[in-house]
């Protein structure tokens, strides 16, 4: 149906899609053409788990899919509470820092809240797998997020935030040497009423904390910036194919030709893309929907019909610069090597 | 197990928040439950936090930005923006208008906003308190009960664990009394409970049995009902007399693998579960009122 001979393959689609079955049946597909392939993925079923035999193995960083392929598969599991954990053990310039940050009473929940920081951590993975030449092939699933680009352009938004005041403030320390906050200081009487103000809200030993936890990742911050940058070139890169994965249905229509137009608009490759699990059937027009709740085939009629419909739409309006792939809701979920060797062999057949 | 007395429990609740796996119809769902707790009498105010504002397309009323917008007899929607609540906060404690354009313009109060774990989901469930203690606009009735379409499971924990968490940090000041407030109120099973949104697939039941463990083990306390939604009609035929019927053979496929996920959830939760079907039915207020007669009867409401 498709070809994709990138070298860096990226999956992405609102939640609840199908991305991470879809990114593992390509990754197969890959494998078994002799690509040596690392499938990268966040949150597989347990029956995927399973199946890639990343159960197991909760705390490896990659594990070896035994397959019977040609090329070597391998499935990473990312956890990005776990790369940030390891970010910090590596990059940390000392011993001190390192504690300060780690026993910092805002670390757990600000590593979680910080504005992008956790999509920011995956895409520095990604980095580093692309960069080792280990891979022929690399194929990113990419996680479920509320707006829909949020993980690609979590680098930028690092950058972002860290150009314009918060981590310099920060870097410049929140308070001087009495104790009182710089940044209202210079506002004389005003200034000491914003101050009152905060301290009332939320009391100046909160601000010390965060300025504290803020302070510690100075030295972090010109690394993040540069890999971000880093990362985006590798995102924009004409190695790197976006695969955009839809539901069936016209709802789905306007969400996937709005991912599809963000993409575009923000360089990167769009390739295909698939909508799945379309329930089968041709446009009837006129069809009444059935009376009774209880007839699943007439449901499924209704379905097909209204599937297609939203399939034809969405192909009128992407016009022909993008190929559109269907993929049939199939009688089972597939989980196994076998019905995701089917599914990729479809796909890219 | 369906409980009779679950809709009764639902009607005595201040605030029901709906979460769930994104992309399983948490909006249509809480949009349905408005329609029934609306419908049988409670003065509802939906609120959602999507900009998409999704709760505005399924009832059909124009997107509003923030407003709060009449739906029906007793039943208003409305968007609320979190970092909106917090600057009203700043507006409404500090008065004077130099002072205020400051701190908005502080990189201090900015960076705060935004960085302050739980700071804007505990702003949320602040004003909707507010809202209940009948200091919403001006003209409009205090609501009996808020439904609050929240983001999916996996934030949804850090949602309801916020107001807390808040209130650990910030313990004194407007924030922190407001924070403590909140969390009390969550913490409180006679006026604030949860409905977990899901449908009979894999994925969904297993971030809906994580959530549960979550919520008994984070925030001790169990969700009034889980609701698993869009399920496909109980089989009525047998597909082996007709090998060659593939709708049927696809039906009886799709049907299994709901009640094998029913089955699995059924196995570690034993509270209440509604059942709701998939209807030939596009989004929006038909569907809804259909879905909102099914949710009573599954409830334990009568037909």
């Amino acid at each position: 149906m498709i070809t994709l001979k990138h070298p860096l393959i990226i999956v992405v689609g609102a939640g609840g899609v199908g991305k991470t079955t879809l990114a593992a049946a390509l990754a197969l597909e890959k494998a078994r053409s002799g690509d040596d392939t690392l499938v990268m993925t966040f949150d597989p079923s347990l029956r995927l788990k399973d199946t890639l035999g990343i159960g197991e193995h909760e705390d490896a960083d990659e594990v070896e899919v035994d397959a019977g392929t040609s090329g070597r598969l391998t499935a990473s599991l990312l956890d990005a509470r776990r790369t940030f954990d390891r970010l910090i053990e590596s990059y940390a310039p000392d011993e001190e820092t390192k504690k300060r940050i780690l026993s910092n009473r805002f670390y757990d929940h600000l590593s979680g809240s910080l504005a992008g920081m956790m999509e920011y951590m995956a895409s520095e993975r990604l980095f580093e797998v692309a960069n080792s030449g280990r891979f022929d092939t690399i194929i990113l699933d990419t996680p479920p997020t509320r707006q829909a680009l949020d993980f690609l352009q979590a680098p930028e938004r690092i950058v972002g935030f860290l150009d314009t005041g918060g981590p310099k403030m920060a870097a410049k320390s929140w308070f001087d040497t009495e104790g009182k906050l710089r940044a209202t200081k210079k506002l004389g009487i005003l200034g000491r009423n914003v101050e009152a103000f905060f301290d009332r809200m939320v009391g100046l030993e909160l601000l010390r904390d965060m300025a504290e936890f803020f302070q510690a990742f100075a030295p972090f911050f010109d690394g993040f910036r540069e890999r971000a940058l880093e990362v985006q070139k590798l995102l924009r890169s004409p190695d790197t194919v976006f695969v955009l994965i839809s539901g069936p249905g016209p709802q789905r229509v306007a969400d996937t030709l709005f991912f599809a137009r963000k993409l575009k608009e923000a360089g990167y490759h769009l390739g295909p893309v698939i909508v799945n699990r379309v329930h089968p059937g041709e446009v009837q027009t006129g069809m009444v929907p059935p009376g009774t709740e209880r007839d699943g085939r007439q449901l499924l009629k209704w379905l097909g019909s209204r599937d297609a419909e939203g399939v034809n739409h969405l192909r009128d309006l992407l016009g022909t610069s993008h190929q559109l792939v269907e993929l049939g809701l199939r009688m089972d979920e597939p989980t196994d090597i076998k019905a995701l060797g089917e599914l990729g062999a479809t796909l890219l057949g | 197990m369906r409980s009779n007395n679950t809709l009764a429990r639902l009607l005595e609740l201040e605030l029901i928040v709906v979460t769930g796996k994104g992309g399983v119809g948490k909006s249509s769902v809480s949009a349905v439950l408005g329609r029934l707790l609306s419908d049988a009498g409670r003065q509802t105010l939906l609120v959602e936090v999507d900009p998409r504002e999704n709760l505005h397309h399924l009832l059909d009323v124009p997107p509003s930005g923030g407003e709060m917008v009449e739906v029906a007899p007793r039943l208003h929607v409305q968007h609320l923006l979190p970092r909106t609540i917090l600057d009203d906060l700043v507006r409404e404690k500090l008065k004077v208008g130099a002072l205020v354009k400051r701190v908005l313009a502080s990189p201090i109060h900015q960076q705060f906003t935004e960085a302050a774990p739980g700071l804007k989901e505990a702003a949320v469930f602040g004003r909707c308190l507010r809202l209940l203690e009948g200091h919403g606009p001006r003209g409009i009735p205090t609501p009996d009960v808020i439904i609050l379409d929240a983001p999916a499971t996996g934030h949804g924990a850090s949602w309801l664990g916020a107001a807390q968490l808040v209130s650990d940090v910030i313990s004194s000041g407007p924030i922190g009394h407001m924070a403590s407030l909140v969390a009390n109120f969550l913490a409180d099973a006679d006026r604030s409970g949860v409905a977990v949104v899901t449908t009979g697939e894999e994925m969904p039941v297993q971030e809906t049995l994580e959530f549960l463990e979550t919520m008994v083990t984070r925030l001790n306390r169990r969700p009034e009902v889980v609701i698993a939604n869009a399920l496909y009609p109980e089989l009525t035929e047998d597909p082996a007399d007709d090998p060659d019927d593939s709708l049927l053979d696809l039906w009886a496929h799709r049907r299994a693998i709901n009640e094998e996920e029913l089955e699995r959830l059924s196995q570690e939760w034993q509270g209440p579960v509604a059942h709701l079907p998939l209807l030939p039915l596009d989004p929006g207020p038909a569907l809804v009122g259909r879905l909102a007669r099914h949710l009573k009867t599954e409830l334990g409401g009568g037909a």
